[in-house]
C-alpha cells in the first residue's frame, strides 16, 4: 500500500484522538479508585507549544505544585507528567487512604506515586491496543516545587532541539470539586511520527 | 515602580541603569546573571541545555549554555557594556527528581557547561547558587547588581 501522506494537522488530530482514549481511560481508573465519584475529563487539549511558554501551562511558574513524573521508554520514549496542587493531593490521599496521611510524608507520598502509577499504565493500555506498541513505564518519581522548574527539568530531560514542542494536556476534574489536575504527555519528536503512523495504518486495515 | 523584565526559559534579556531582571523556576536549567557596575548594564539568562553541538538543528541560541552566553554579552556590550568589567552569578542546576541512574545529571551538565563558557571569556563567577534539588527564582537588580535568590519555603537570599 503506497504511504499515505499526513498533514500536521492531521496529525494533531491523530493525537488529540488518541489523547482522549488514553485520558478516558485513565480517568476511568481514577474514579474507581475513589469508589466511583465522577471524575470529568476535559477534552485533552494538543498543541504546539512554544517551547518558551511551557513552564507557565499550568497557570505560572511560579506555582507551587506536586509533580509525579513517569519517563516511558520502549520503541517509542515520552514523558507524563502530572501536576496536582497541595489541597487536591491531601484530598486525594485522604480519600483513598480514609485517613489524613500528610502528602509530604511517605505514606501520603506512596499513595500519589501509587495513583500516578495505575492512571498512567491504565492510559498506556488504551494506547498499546490501538498501536500495538508495547509501553514501558519506569518507576513515578515525586517532587514539590515551582510548576516552572518541573517542565523546565522534564524539557531538559527530553533534550529538545526544536522551540515548539508537542503537548498533550488533560485537565480532571471531581464532580464534587475537591480533587483537581493536570496530565501531560511530552512525546519525542521521532515517537510523535511512529505512533501517528502506528494510528493511520491501523485505521487503514 | 521601576520596569521588571521576566526572561523566559531559553531566553534572555538585558537592561541598563534601573529595574529588575527576574527568571522563576530554574530547575536543572541555569540562569547566568552577568553586570557591569561601571555602567550598571545587567544581562540575565535562562538555559535549558548545555551544548548546541550535540543538535543537528539547534535554532534558538539562548538556549544553550556555549550559545547563550555570548549572545547576552553582545547585547550587553551594545547598550554599553564592557567584557572587562563583567562579573558573574549563576544559581540553577539541580536535580529535581531522583533518578536511579548514575549519569550526570542535566543540572550538573549545565553548571560545568556555564563555568567553562565564563572561563573561556574571562568572566569571573562572584557568586552561585547551584545544584542540590530544589527550584530556584532569580532575580537581578540593574542599579547595583545584587541577586536574589528564592525557593519554595525559604527565605529570600542574596548570593
Amino acid at each position: 500500500m503506497p504511504e499515505l501522506p499526513i498533514s500536521e494537522e492531521f496529525k494533531l488530530d491523530v493525537l488529540k484522538e488518541m489523547g482522549n482514549i488514553g485520558a478516558g481511560n485513565a480517568t476511568t481508573a481514577l474514579s474507581t479508585l475513589l469508589n466511583y465519584e465522577r471524575v470529568n475529563m476535559h477534552v485533552p487539549e494538543v498543541d504546539l507549544c512554544p517551547l518558551v511558554d511551557i513552564p507557565d501551562l499550568m497557570g505560572g511558574a511560579e506555582k507551587s505544585v506536586i509533580g509525579i513524573y513517569i519517563r516511558v521508554f520502549s520503541e517509542v520514549s515520552f514523558y507524563a507528567v502530572f501536576l496536582i496542587d497541595f489541597e487536591s493531593a491531601q484530598t486525594l490521599v485522604a480519600s483513598l487512604t480514609g485517613q489524613d496521611h500528610p502528602v509530604m510524608e511517605e505514606m501520603g507520598r506512596s499513595v500519589l506515586l501509587e495513583v500516578a502509577n495505575i492512571v498512567t499504565a491504565s492510559y498506556l493500555n488504551a494506547l498499546s491496543h490501538l498501536t500495538n506498541l508495547t509501553f514501558l513505564p519506569e518507576p513515578p518519581l515525586l517532587v514539590v516545587d515551582m510548576a516552572g522548574a518541573i517542565l523546565g527539568t522534564v524539557l531538559a530531560e527530553t533534550s529538545v532541539a526544536e522551540d515548539y514542542i508537542l503537548v498533550l494536556k488533560t485537565a480532571f476534574i471531581t464532580a464534587t470539586g475537591n480533587i483537581e489536575g493536570n496530565f501531560l504527555i511530552i512525546p519525542d519528536q521521532n515517537t510523535l511520527d511512529i505512533i501517528v503512523r502506528m494510528l493511520v495504518d491501523g485505521a487503514c486495515q | 515602580m521601576s520596569e521588571q523584565i521576566r526572561v523566559k526559559i531559553a531566553d534572555y534579556a538585558v537592561k541598563k541603569e534601573e529595574g529588575m531582571l527576574i527568571t522563576v523556576g530554574l530547575g536543572s536549567c541555569v540562569g547566568v546573571a552577568l553586570y557591569d557596575s561601571f555602567a550598571k548594564v545587567a544581562g540575565l539568562a535562562h538555559i535549558l541545555l548545555s551544548d548546541s553541538a550535540l543538535f543537528k538543528t539547534p535554532s534558538n541560541p539562548a538556549k544553550f549554555a556555549d550559545t547563550a552566553i555570548p549572545l547576552l554579552l553582545e547585547q550587553m556590550i551594545s547598550i554599553g557594556a564592557k567584557p572587562t568589567r563583567l562579573k558573574a552569578k549563576i544559581a540553577g542546576g539541580s536535580q529535581l527528581f531522583s533518578f536511579e541512574r548514575s549519569m550526570t545529571s542535566v543540572g550538573e551538565k549545565n553548571i560545568c557547561a556555564v563555568r567553562n563558557v565564563l572561563a573561556i571569556l574571562r568572566i569571573p563567577i562572584t557568586g552561585e547558587e547551584v545544584g542540590g534539588s530544589v527550584g530556584r527564582t532569580m532575580k537581578l537588580f540593574v542599579q547595583h547588581g545584587k541577586v536574589i535568590i528564592s525557593t519554595v519555603g525559604s527565605e529570600e537570599r542574596e548570593i
